[in-house]
């Protein structure tokens, strides 16, 4: 297709969209409950209906903020196997000056179970990589982000980050749903619970992971869980080969108009010997959602064509270079939904453990090189390219993993680091963040958060908040208690909103 | 010395406070104590049964049963009158739906609707009660609340191969109507109760069936452990209870009367109690079996971090301030939920003394489970209320106590508290037996009702809070997929054994294989719980995803397919036939001309479109549309 068009199109559907926002209503509400309240379908029996109430009619329709938001949606790059903060995005120059010494004399209470593997606990390593100072703010980042440099004025780091498990899945399970324990709800699934989606036609929340055979984040679909929410507010997991998602395309056998004609015999048959007034809300509804799926037929496979955009966009990511292909798509997808009113986005960046995924337990150098080249480009593609769309200001992006690694050595053929729960680095883009700026600081070597420590829960409550949502009033009643994302804990941390 | 006389004053301190306290409180400990007060026993729910008497008849020549005359005594005070009773046709599919899960034949209705007896619809009842599907319908439901899956969750969620016998015990034990407290009793100790008898060792997988991390770390081992009693503690409280006891693992229970030292307590019972594999033989088996039970003193099943030194279990159950495994104060010895003990009772009461020849566990849980189902000091009548209003729950869409996982203070008030009383009451007297409580409630005429709500209704009882109609409502995944199953043609009412995963399997929907990563997708469509926590009221959700589903699965399709060729050849014939499968009645004129002019349309279409079978084609496409319709899921 010509570039030209391409851009007038997007052009076109950027101040449909727009329009739209500012009406304060999205997609969803014109499409389905504005419907249903015109025809006069809303009846009482919708409020019995479920847990959710009225909302079980229209469950992902658009939801007032608690204050207005700084965002509108989010999109998380899921660092996944626990990058190391050391050899990223915290330069820590005592880590040089103490390299090979014994991580006792900096700190003699070190015990080995902090790690996974006990027999392995070398002494403190410098990272294999430079450091090299960027942007205006000057902030020194590792070498293996050349593209991602220059984006650091938009970024805002916090490299106190502390986590409550030293083990893959309650770690992941603590950075998505708040508790180092399965069956809670994850952030993606509280949001879109929260604020709804702006768009009917796509689901309000996905998931991507790995297309390259390397398996699914540790404790797998959990992971995007709705716990005991509402199933419609679980992550839509793309799958990352064959169709993306389930039953988008029509029987076989069937051709677009013989299924036209089908739905209006099902519409006609559920109305016939009522009279439309007495279909009542929930049964009004489902006729509606009919309607919706066929749309949503031609609007998911819309979404996801990227090959509509041109070779300048696609460049920008990296589309077409080898060692990051398959992310460059991904992140352009993710732009793509985002921009179609998808509330949440969640990146997995590798896929189960060890070699497969940011978990360098052995050759931190090599791991860390390989999937800093896999995801550089694309995710600075993607926030230079949210940016020029003027997508950026209301767009939120999070980068980081399920916990950091340890400043000293796992010993091996080639030194990798070991789990560290004590400390991590977390960097937001975009939305209400103030860009350039640095929260909370390591210890001199990197080993544990000790300036402004900043909980998980604190990193929710800040999401949230710059998404309009107070992260106390957010609750959901389960079983005899109003529950939280953030638990009974949770502070935002105002110094790095603008 | 001057150390030995201080140990001394301690000493006699602790006596002093112990002796205050009633005899069976555990050990000194500086654990805080919490009393419950007066006024804290007093909630409603923790009181003694007091049914009182049923109104009296009235006027009123509507009510059939007890059940009729409370609902028509609150109706009277607030100005209501009940609605009428539903067509015979409805009836049939409305119990059958609600009691066994599947659409009933047109057979059946045409059999029920000439049936001219008296007794016509009390002795449908007594037959669907008979029917196996009944254990197959409310096993499921019983799943929910045990938030039972057949995986470990976690890392790698590992399967449970030998898990589902859990699931066989519950279809096993509906369809015999056991006994509730016995019902109760196994889940928690089956195996200390009748260890001879091979459905209470499959009881026992209760206990068992929540999430386990696959890996640990050495910092994990203990911590690990507390969650998993905590899974049990909590899925114990919330299933049979209702009540939220896990909340009370880090500190009092912030609106209930359940201290946390009663939470470790109660977790103490569970202490030694781990997952293991019995060998045994299930009735309708005819070779012995590996069965999953949740017992004592079994061998450890194998686990990732065995070879780091995972103990599996610890001798003792702390007393831990915030929860926090480093905070440690002094074990706990097994004991109750003090506002479900009658004052003056000892714990020792209900303590089941290990026979001579049974040293494998030790009879903690059996002693819990004498408690749990003792009427006159334990917990028993709450454990009785909390079940009657589960199966008004699920026949009526909402449950007496609209929370039917939460009758604490926190809970839904009961709309009847007195007709919940006397329901619980009459399972009491019925020998905890479930079935003669369906009985009771499919034969009330409140349950007959039908569902048109006037504008009166509407005015007085927009929620319906006081029964005066009978709403409409949406089926549940399960009775979904197996009414496709079943309207197909395609049901394979098979009995027991290892679950599926595959959706084109042909068995029931309860035989679909739970595993917590790999959730059927089209059960997750229509709100299929995650089976990670217990679940008393299933979310009821309208999405075009759901639609998707009907439109376009090629399973969804398959039933279509399969509908369509169970049809007569002649057009008018087929949509008579089709109806009468599907909706369990004949089309209305309107429908069966809309019909044809589709089928003509749709051929047409495919001609057009070079199609070979266009008369076949539009055939799917119209069973297609049928089992989409809203009356196909909605029962009236």
């Amino acid at each position: 297709m010509e570039p030209a068009t391409n851009d007038c199109k997007a052009a076109a559907m950027l101040s449909r969209r727009h329009i739209l926002a500012r009406a304060g209503a999205g997609f969803g509400v014109v499409g389905l409950s504005g419907l249903l309240h015109s025809e006069g379908l809303l009846g009482p029996e919708a409020r019995a209906a479920s847990g959710l109430g009225q909302r079980g009619l229209a469950p992902l329709a658009p939801q007032q903020t608690h204050f207005p938001a700084r965002a509108r949606q989010v999109i998380w790059i899921f660092v996944n196997g626990g990058p190391s903060q050391v050899d990223t995005w915290d330069f820590k120059p005592g880590l040089v000056r103490r390299d090979g010494m014994s991580i006792k004399t900096f700190d003699p209470k070190f015990d080995n179970t902090t790690g996974f593997f006990r027999n392995s606990v070398g002494n403190l390593m410098a990272s294999p990589f430079p450091f090299h100072a960027r942007g205006e703010c000057g902030k020194r980042i590792s070498s293996i982000f050349p593209h991602l440099g220059n984006h650091v004025d938009r970024m805002a780091f916090v490299h106190s980050v502390h986590t409550e498990s030293n083990n893959h899945s309650p770690a992941l399970f603590m950075m998505n749903c708040g508790m180092p324990r399965m069956g809670l709800p994850c952030v993606g699934s509280w949001v879109t619970y929260g604020l709804g989606s702006s768009s009917q036609d796509l689901p309000a929340f996905v998931v991507m992971s790995d297309p390259k055979g390397r398996g699914l984040p540790k404790g797998h679909a959990a992971n995007w869980s709705a716990g005991f929410l509402p199933g419609v507010f679980q992550g839509t997991h793309l799958r990352p080969q064959g169709a993306p998602i389930n039953n988008l395309k029509r029987p076989r056998l069937m051709t677009d108009l013989s299924q036209r004609n089908q739905l209006n015999l099902l519409r006609q048959l559920n109305t016939l010997g009522n009279g439309p007034l007495s279909v009542s809300g929930e049964l009004a509804s489902r006729i509606q959602s009919f309607e919706l799926a066929y749309r949503m037929q031609s609007a998911a496979p819309e979404a996801l064509a990227i090959e509509t955009e041109t070779r300048q966009v696609q460049g920008l990511y990296g589309i077409g270079d080898k060692r990051c292909d398959h992310f460059a798509r991904q992140c352009l997808v993710a732009r793509r939904l985002v921009e179609r009113g998808v509330r949440f986005v969640q990146l997995y960046s590798g896929g189960n453990e060890n070699q497969r995924s940011w978990d360098g337990h052995s050759d931190i150098r090599g791991n860390h090189s390989q999937f800093a080249g896999e995801t550089d480009r694309p995710v600075a593609g993607l926030l230079a390219d949210l940016a020029q769309r003027g997508l950026l200001d209301e767009t939120l992006v999070v980068w980081c993993g399920e916990f950091g690694r340890l400043p000293v050595a796992q010993t091996g053929k080639k030194p990798g680091r070991d789990h560290n729960p004590h400390c991590l680095t977390a960097w937001m883009a975009g939305g209400g963040i103030r860009g350039g700026t640095t929260y909370g600081a390591s210890d001199d070597v990197g080993f544990r958060a000790a300036e402004n420590r900043v909980h998980i829960n604190d990193l929710h409550a800040t999401i949230l908040h710059l998404l309009g949502l107070d992260h106390e009033l957010l609750t959901y009643s389960y079983n005899g208690r109003d529950f939280r994302l953030t638990d009974v804990a949770g502070r935002v941390i105002r110094d790095v909103i603008a | 010395m001057n150390r030995h006389l201080g140990r001394l004053l301690v000493l006699l301190a602790g006596l002093a406070v112990a002796g205050k306290l009633a005899a069976d409180e555990p050990a000194a400990t500086s654990f805080p104590r919490t009393r419950i007060s007066e006024d804290e026993r007093d909630h409603w729910s923790f009181r003694r049964l007091n049914p009182g008497r049923v109104p009296a008849a009235g006027k009123s020549r509507w009510g059939r049963n007890p059940i009729d005359r409370f609902i028509l005594a609150r109706l009277d005070e607030n100005g209501l009158v009940p609605s009428g009773r539903a067509s015979r046709r409805i009836l049939v599919r409305r119990a059958h739906f609600s009691l066994l899960g599947v659409p009933p034949s047109p057979e059946v209705i045409g059999q029920h609707e000439t049936d001219r007896s008296p007794s016509a619809w009390s002795d449908l009842v007594d037959r669907m009660l008979a029917s196996p599907h009944y254990g197959q319908r409310w096993a499921r439901h019983w799943m929910d609340v045990a938030r039972f899956a057949e995986s470990g969750g976690f890392e790698h969620d590992d399967d449970r191969p030998t898990a589902f016998h859990y699931r066989d015990f519950l279809v096993a034990a509906f369809n015999r109507d056991m006994p509730f407290d016995r019902f109760v009793a196994w889940q928690l100790a089956g195996d200390e109760l009748a260890p001879k008898d091979p459905l209470a060792l499959m009881a026992t997988g209760f206990l068992g069936a929540g999430v386990f991390p696959s890996q640990l770390t050495e910092a994990e081992f203990e911590s690990s452990r507390y969650d998993e009693l905590d899974d049990m503690v909590t899925t114990t409280g919330v299933a049979f209870l209702g009540l939220s006891i896990g909340c009370a693992r880090c500190h009092d229970h912030k609106y209930d009367p359940i201290p946390s030292q009663d939470y470790y307590r109660l977790a103490s019972a569970f202490t030694t109690t781990i997952r293991g594999e019995v060998t045994t033989r299930a009735p309708w088996h005819s070779t012995d079996q590996k069965v999953l039970v949740t017992s004592e003193g079994l061998p450890k099943l194998k686990h990732h971090a065995d070879s780091r030194g995972f103990p599996h279990f610890y001798q003792q159950t702390f007393f831990l301030a915030r929860g926090d495994v480093h905070q440690k104060h002094g074990a706990a010895d097994t004991g109750y939920l003090q506002v479900l003990v009658r004052p003056g009772t000892s714990t020792s009461h209900w303590q089941v003394k290990p026979p001579a020849d049974r040293k494998r566990t030790s009879f903690r849980r059996a002693s819990l489970a004498r408690w749990m189902t003792d009427t006159e000091r334990g917990a028993g009548h709450l454990l009785a209320r909390v079940i009657v209003n589960r199966l008004w729950h699920h026949h009526f869409g909402r449950g007496l106590v609209a929370s039917p996982n939460d009758f604490g203070t926190q809970g839904e008030h009961p709309t009847h508290p007195k007709l919940l009383d006397w329901l619980a009451q009459r399972l009491l007297d019925c020998g905890w037996r479930l079935k003669p409580i369906h009985r009771l409630l499919l034969t009330s005429s409140v349950y007959c009702q039908n569902g048109r709500a006037d504008g009166n209704r509407q005015d007085r009882d927009l929620e319906n809070r006081f029964w005066s109609h009978r709403p409409r409502r949406r089926l549940e995944a399960e009775a979904i997929r197996d009414a496709l199953l079943s309207v197909s043609g395609r049901l394979d009412s098979g009995m027991y054994g290892p679950g599926s995963l595959d959706e084109n399997s042909r068995r029931r929907s309860v035989f679909l294989k739970v595993k917590r990563s790999r959730l059927v997708p089209t059960m997750m469509l229509f709100d299929w719980p995650e089976h990670l926590v217990s679940i008393g009221r299933r979310a009821n959700t309208t999405t075009a995803a759901q639609a998707l589903a009907f439109m376009n699965s090629p399973v969804g399709r398959g039933y279509a397919g399969s509908l369509a060729e169970r049809l007569p050849a002649d057009p008018g014939r087929a949509i008579v036939r089709a109806w009468q499968l599907a909706l369990g009645r004949t089309p209305r004129a309107d429908e069966q001309a809309a019909v044809m002019v589709f089928l003509e349309r749709q051929e047409h279409i495919y001609r057009r479109a070079g199609r070979s079978d266009p008369i076949r084609t539009a055939r799917v496409d119209l069973c297609q549309a049928l089992l989409g319709m809203n009356e196909f899921i909605y029962v009236d």
